[in-house]
């Protein structure tokens, strides 16, 4: 079973998180940028079920050269194959545009993405992804079965500790839940040997994606900026015994 | 001609889930404001029950498309209809909730029609003649504000509005046909599963002492288990804590985990995610210990401490501690 894993790259350890002299971007101090948590965990399933089953794990990563990092992580963990497509872009519309004419070129079964990105916090982008190519899909997924050559059962979370058991033909989309496998630790050594790993790269011209369509529409970012509290908290302060002292009796209160 | 807003109902085992109701108040400000009505969509299989319920929800109609195809339908056939239903109707706005179902079907409707979801939504409004959301950036520090020129589907987050007051006039219904021979059948929902229950019940407690991925590492976890032990509380987590394996799955607070409302939640290194806060945010007094000032849980907190929990949580254990063996 061939399987194409969609990775984005965020910011790693993100100091001095502060809005743009535009007042409508962010800007930051990361140097680092690392492979989205929650992608990471559809990689690890991508790598579990090549284990049992065979084929292929390609990683497909949207980004800047900066993303080949994430890339060569992906290598690292044991992918056979690395796609990056040089596009950057917070808008889903476009990266799920863009994913998706990237995938039209790759060979895959199953395609498994994670459930949202730590920056945008928008979900959007397997499930709009899977729209475009007309795959079947499921989102929250917790758990793979392979049935046969053609299909595989999902088990995806519904909240509240409730669970649906689906039936998808391949090939299918699965947005993939955090915790669905142990992450595996990565050996610095074979971070390294990773990097002599070829990357294919592609623009979005060389996918056949016009620019025109690349452009954000239909909206304008006013502003960003730290939360408006409607419902303003009590903020204690003081010694950590002064605010204990403080917290238990309103603690005792309470109950 | 004004175009209507358009509300997706969430239910679920015959019952309309409380989102439906909150998604009414927005699109119903919406639909005032744009001069259009508000329109409620409701699809599933057997809907008797829950046309009846949404008859006073405060719609001006209902929209039911009621078919076996849609009993076992997965987010791929639902997603087409939804999508086949909005084509008919061309609603300005489309709003759902951002619960499990939202998440998986805004991005296939948005596509599908061609149009911008916004996603994880803490308001809409009218701003300057122009409609506008705020949603969340960076694990929630940060809100944009964006200002909708076109058609777009907006997922709200539960509890961004409060519920609807119920109309004395009936919402008329109509019934909607759909094409369900094309509808795609290549995913399927096989089963419903619940959730066996686990050793320890965190629904049940007064107490609850939660801990997130400020953390920080599993050997630190007794330093917290201490004082819920010491508060006569019980121990929860948010999901990461769950998903690296360092508390089981029935401590998870949140929405694929347990919902509570106890008459304490004291949330440890928690930012705040709504899929956290749609566990816990209606609890009696919530207590927020984070050391980021801006972080989403001070949004729905009570009571908040900007700092490092490893100072608070021990000072804080010392001084149950101390008040109890005075008691005793
Ligand atoms: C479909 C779906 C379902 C989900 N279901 C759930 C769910 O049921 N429950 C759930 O919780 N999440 C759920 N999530 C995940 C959710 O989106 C968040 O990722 C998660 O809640 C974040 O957990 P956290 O607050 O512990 O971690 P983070 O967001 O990483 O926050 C850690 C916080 O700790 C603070 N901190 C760090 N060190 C310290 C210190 N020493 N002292 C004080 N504060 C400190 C930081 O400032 C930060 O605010 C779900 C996500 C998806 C996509």
């Amino acid at each position: 079973m061939n399987i194409a894993v969609c990775c984005k790259s965020v910011p790693g350890l993100v100091t001095d998180l502060k809005v743009g002299s535009d007042g409508k971007s962010l800007q930051y101090q990361s140097q680092l940028l690392a492979i989205n948590e929650c992608d990471e965990y559809a990689l690890e399933e991508a790598l579990v079920l090549k284990k049992a089953h065979g084929g292929q794990v390609t990683v497909i990563s949207m980004g800047g050269i900066k993303s080949q990092d994430v890339l060569y992580y992906a290598l690292a963990k044991g992918a056979d194959k690395a796609v990056r497509v040089d596009c950057d872009s917070h808008d889903p519309r476009i990266a799920s545009t863009v994913l998706a004419a990237a995938l039209k070129k790759l060979e895959f079964d199953l395609v498994l993405t994670g459930t949202q990105s730590r920056d945008t916090l928008g979900g959007q982008v397997g499930v709009a992804a899977a729209s475009l190519l007309g795959l079947p899909f499921a989102y929250a997924v917790v758990g793979i079965e392979v049935r046969d050559e053609k299909t595989i059962i999902a088990r995806k979370e519904l909240g509240g500790g409730r669970y649906a058991d689906l039936e998808l033909q391949l090939p299918a989309l699965l947005c993939v839940q955090t915790g669905i496998e142990p992450l595996t630790f990565v050996p610095p050594a074979r971070r390294i040997r990773a990097r002599q790993q070829p990357v294919r790269s592609f623009s979005v011209g060389e996918l056949g994606l016009q620019t025109e369509p690349l452009a954000p529409k239909g909206y304008r970012i006013l502003s960003v900026r730290p939360p408006e509290r409607l419902h303003q908290a009590e903020l204690l302060q003081g010694s950590a015994q002064e605010i204990a002292a403080a917290l238990l009796t309103k603690i005792r209160e309470s109950v | 001609m004004a175009r209507a807003v358009l509300v997706l109902v969430e239910h679920a085992g015959g019952k309309v889930d409380s989102v439906t109701s909150q998604l009414l108040t927005a699109g119903r400000q919406l639909a005032t404001q744009l001069n259009g009505g508000l329109v409620a969509l409701v699809i599933g299989h057997q809907l008797d029950g829950v046309v009846g319920a949404l008859k006073i929800s405060g719609a001006d109609k209902i929209l039911r498309v009621d078919d076996p195809a849609l009993a076992s339908a997965a987010g791929e056939a639902q997603g087409q209809v939804i999508a086949q239903v909005a084509r008919q109707i061309e609603p300005r706005f489309l709003l759902i909730g951002y619960s499990l179902v939202g998440m998986e079907l805004t991005p296939a409707i948005a596509t599908l029609l061609g149009i911008n979801a916004f996603t994880n939504c803490v308001n809409v409004e009218m701003r300057d003649g122009a409609v506008t959301v705020t949603r969340p950036l960076f694990d929630g520090t940060q809100h944009a504000h964006i200002a909708l020129d076109e058609s777009a589907v907006i997922a709200l987050q539960k509890g961004s509005f409060a519920p609807l007051e119920p109309s004395t006039k009936e919402a008329a219904v109509e019934t909607v046909a759909i094409d369900s021979m094309n509808l795609p059948s290549r995913s399927q929902v096989l089963a419903i599963i619940e959730e066996p229950a686990g050793d320890v019940d965190i629904g049940k407690a007064e107490i609850i002492v939660s801990i997130g991925r400020g953390i920080g590492n599993e050997d630190k976890i007794p330093i917290v288990a201490e004082l819920a032990d010491a508060l006569g509380g019980v121990l929860a987590c948010s999901r990461p804590v769950v998903d690296v394996g360092w508390l089981p799955r029935e401590r998870q607070v949140g929405a694929s985990g347990k919902t509570v409302t106890p008459k304490v939640y004291l949330a440890c290194g928690i930012s705040g995610a709504i899929q956290h806060l749609t566990g816990m945010r209606d609890s009696h007094r919530i207590i927020a210990i984070n050391k980021d000032p801006n972080a989403p849980i001070f949004g729905v907190a009570h009571i908040g401490v900007v700092g490092d929990l490893f100072e608070i949580v021990p000072a804080l254990t010392k001084a149950a501690k101390e008040a109890k063996s005075l008691r005793d």
